[in-house]
Formats: structure tokens, C-alpha cells, sequence
């Protein structure tokens, strides 16, 4: 079972890849009501503590298998299910310290039954006052989480 | 006889309404569980949200699926499926890539016991005319569906109305194909005639009336497989405060329809804890004391 927000508390710890402390990672779930092919999915940039990683420096892996931002938009085929999260890689050298961490992030995805007029800006970076009002499309979440 | 064999409409859910805390507070067993508290036999999953290896199947989960069925008595109503059009970005897919999609679905629906999908095209416009070449993806799946034995269902949902050409051309292509392999799925929504607000979705009637009256259904009704039995609030009288359910259920029943109301709820208060199974069992109520079972 997961935590009702997007933003996991576990999951949240730094990487390390042959002893050495390369970056962090989280994990996030779907919150949308339908899993969705990576193909449809439009993530949005990572902000921790103040400090900025864009969307295309972030690696997301399912089942196992890392995706870049660029890599994914071409797998129609791979499927994000609302039971599993999704593990956000980001790059470190040496990590985050320990303690609490402030993570934003969020992103939304193309719904081919929701008229086109509205899914226009499904892809831009920043989060759309207009998903606010529709009360649709727009996953977004920021949470402090301890590192130990 | 036992509830499944019974004629007429028959009481279910589609787990859609559970959508709030599944995979946070409740997995599939649980929603059964909560079903078989209601007596309701029919369930509508999800394909994307509802099968963990989707859109592959894995044994172990099948056999899963199967126990589960039976424990809990539950029989497979509706399988939920999209054609994603939209599926990459700058392009719709190509008629051959969109009966790939549904080939798909065909094929897992049957396995796992269904023999109705809730077919969901993509959209062209904001009052939802589905994709310019729809009937070539219908009319290419057909043979693939008789031999599955399962019904093609778009769903007829707010803001469409029964009575247009939106459904005039899909019953022109029923009948010119004279198949029973493609069909309807209705959304009661569409019959809503209270609403909390002034907002109205586009091309909802001006006079502020509801897109359908009940009696709509009518011609329609043998083309109808299975309903969404959309609600938006339950009352502490069990009765449903935006939709004119006992007059579409009698309708269903004076015209001898047989097939599963599937609660599908709309409401506020999706993620709170138990909300929805209480706003579920008041709908049950409700659908019990009209059906009678």
C-alpha cells in the first residue's frame, strides 16, 4: 500500500552505485484514476531544497528498468500501473546530507478522451492554474521527507 | 435461481468509484470484498488501473483473478479499455496501430471472462465526436470480437445526449453492420437533471434540461449491453439527488433489458477513507428496493 500522496515517504534515500554515493532517489505514484503508457506521461522538473533539476536530467525507472525523458515519450508499449510506483533517479555526486528535504514535483499526461482543447499545455514545466480549475490533469505534489 | 441468472437489471460496481484509495487503502480483494457486502455481482475493472502486468497478463495474477471470482462471488460485467489515439505526442494513431490497441484488449478481456468492454475512443473536440475513422477501427476488430465473444460498448456519457447524431451514426453503423459486437455502455449521468452549479459542459442543452429524459433510452435499448449507473450524491434517505433513477430503472425493466447497473460514483470526497463504500451502499440500497434483489 502507498501513501496517499503523490511524493512516497519510502523510497526516499540517497543512490549508491559501487560504493560510492551517486545522487538520491524517490518514488512517486500515479495518482491519476488509469495507469498510462509512458508515451503519455509529461513529467515536470524536480525542485529540492531550492535547487532545480530539469526534466530531462531525471530518470525514471518501472519494473526495474531505467528511462530517460527522452526515452520514454517513444515507449508505448511500457505501462505505469496506479499499484506501483515509479522510482525519480537524480544525479549527486555525494547525495543530499542528512535531514529533512523539501521535494517538489508533479506531472501530468495526454487523455485521449478529454477533449484536445484542453490538453494543450499538458507539457510544459510549470504546474497550469488551468488544471487547478478543471480539477483534472494536474499531479503535483511537494513534501518534506528525512533522509537518514 | 441465484442472482446472476436473473433476468432483468442486476446490481454492480465498477471499480472506477473506488479509484480514490485503491492502491492506498484498499487492492482488489478488498473492493470485492466491499461488493459482496452490497450483493453486487457484476464488477467493470479498469484494464490500465486494475491488472498490475497490463497490457500483458501474467498466469499467477489470472489464476488470482479467477480465485478471487469465486470467493467472493463476483462475476467479470464490464472491462474498461481506451484507445488511446493520443498515445504519441504531435499524431493519432494510424488505424492499423489503433485495432492493435483494441486487438489487445479483445484478447484480455476474454481471458479473464468478460464478454462486454467499455471501449473508450479518443476525442476530436470538446463535445467528444470520437476519432474520424472509428468505424474503420470497429468495423477491422469485428470478426476478432465475435470470435472472442465479447461486445465492443463506447460509452454514452454528459454531454452527450441519447437522442443525436452522435448516436444516430454509431446505431447507422450497427445496423448497415448488423452486428451485436458493437454496442453501448450508458452513463446515467447522461439523465442528470439537477446540478449543484450554472456550470453546464459544452453542448448541454441551453434551457438548463438534462442531455437525455429517461424515455430516450428506448430506441436505443437493444443496443445497450451494460450501464454505468453514475451517481453523484447518496442522501441519507437513499435516494440519489441529481439523477431520476427509478424512473431509468423501471424503463430497463418494462422493456425486459437485461444486463448490469454499474455503480460508477462521481461524487466529491473520493480519497476519505470509507466515504465512497458508504455512498456505494446507499446506492445499492436504492437499486435493491427498485429491482428487488
Amino acid at each position: 500500500m502507498l501513501d496517499m500522496q503523490l511524493i512516497q515517504t519510502r523510497g526516499f534515500r540517497n543512490t549508491v552505485q559501487n560504493g560510492q554515493v551517486v545522487g538520491f532517489q524517490f518514488n512517486v505514484r500515479l495518482t491519476y484514476y488509469r495507469g498510462i503508457f509512458l508515451s503519455q506521461l509529461r513529467p515536470q522538473k524536480v525542485v529540492v531544497d531550492g535547487e532545480v533539476f530539469p526534466r530531462e536530467s531525471v530518470i525514471w525507472e518501472f519494473d526495474g528498468k531505467e528511462y530517460t525523458f527522452a526515452q520514454m515519450r517513444r515507449e508505448g508499449n511500457v505501462h505505469w500501473c496506479p499499484e506501483t510506483p515509479a522510482i525519480l533517479k537524480i544525479r549527486k555526486p555525494g547525495g543530499l546530507s542528512q535531514g529533512y528535504h523539501e521535494i517538489t514535483t508533479g506531472y501530468r499526461f495526454s487523455s485521449s478522451y478529454i477533449p484536445p482543447v484542453l490538453q494543450r499545455t499538458i507539457d510544459t514545466d510549470e504546474p497550469d492554474p488551468i488544471y487547478e480549475i478543471l480539477g483534472f490533469g494536474q499531479q503535483h505534489d511537494t513534501r518534506r521527507l528525512l533522509l537518514v | 435461481m441465484n442472482l446472476t441468472e436473473m433476468k432483468g437489471p442486476k446490481r454492480g460496481v465498477a471499480l472506477y468509484s473506488y479509484s480514490g484509495e485503491f492502491g492506498v487503502s484498499m487492492n482488489l480483494e478488498d473492493c470485492f470484498a466491499d461488493m459482496r457486502d452490497m450483493g453486487a455481482v457484476g464488477v467493470e475493472i479498469l484494464a490500465n488501473s486494475h491488472i498490475p502486468t497490463y497490457p500483458n497478463l501474467d498466469d499467477a495474477w489470472v489464476e488470482h483473478w479467477f480465485q478471487l471470482l469465486d470467493k467472493y462471488g463476483i462475476v467479470p460485467a464490464e472491462y474498461g479499455h481506451w484507445i488511446d489515439s493520443r498515445l504519441y505526442e504531435g499524431r493519432e494513431l494510424t488505424t492499423q496501430e489503433s485495432y492493435e490497441m483494441l486487438a489487445r484488449d479483445i484478447k484480455i478481456a476474454h481471458r479473464l471472462g468478460f464478454t462486454v468492454m467499455r471501449t473508450k475512443m479518443g476525442v476530436i473536440d470538446e463535445v467528444n465526436t470520437p476519432v474520424t475513422n472509428w468505424r474503420e477501427i470497429i468495423h477491422m476488430a469485428l470478426p476478432l470480437a465475435e470470435e472472442y465473444n465479447v461486445r465492443m460498448c463506447p460509452e454514452l456519457h454528459m454531454p452527450t445526449a441519447l437522442k443525436s447524431r452522435y448516436v444516430d451514426d454509431y446505431v447507422d453503423f450497427i445496423e448497415k453492420e448488423n452486428t451485436r459486437y458493437f454496442g453501448f455502455n450508458v452513463d446515467f449521468g447522461t439523465f442528470q437533471d439537477k446540478f449543484d452549479s450554472d456550470f453546464r459542459l459544452p453542448g448541454m442543452p441551453e434551457d438548463g434540461g438534462p442531455a437525455s429524459r429517461p424515455e430516450d433510452i428506448i430506441p436505443i435499448l437493444k443496443y445497450v449491453y451494460c450501464c454505468h449507473a453514475k451517481f453523484n450524491h447518496m442522501d441519507e434517505n437513499f435516494e440519489e439527488t441529481t439523477i431520476p433513477y427509478e424512473k431509468v430503472i423501471r424503463i430497463l425493466q418494462e422493456h425486459q433489458w437485461d444486463g448490469y447497473l454499474l455503480s460508477e460514483y462521481e461524487g466529491a470526497h473520493k480519497n476519505e477513507h470509507g466515504y465512497v463504500s458508504d455512498q456505494l451502499r446507499r446506492h445499492h440500497i436504492l437499486m435493491k428496493r427498485i429491482i428487488g434483489a
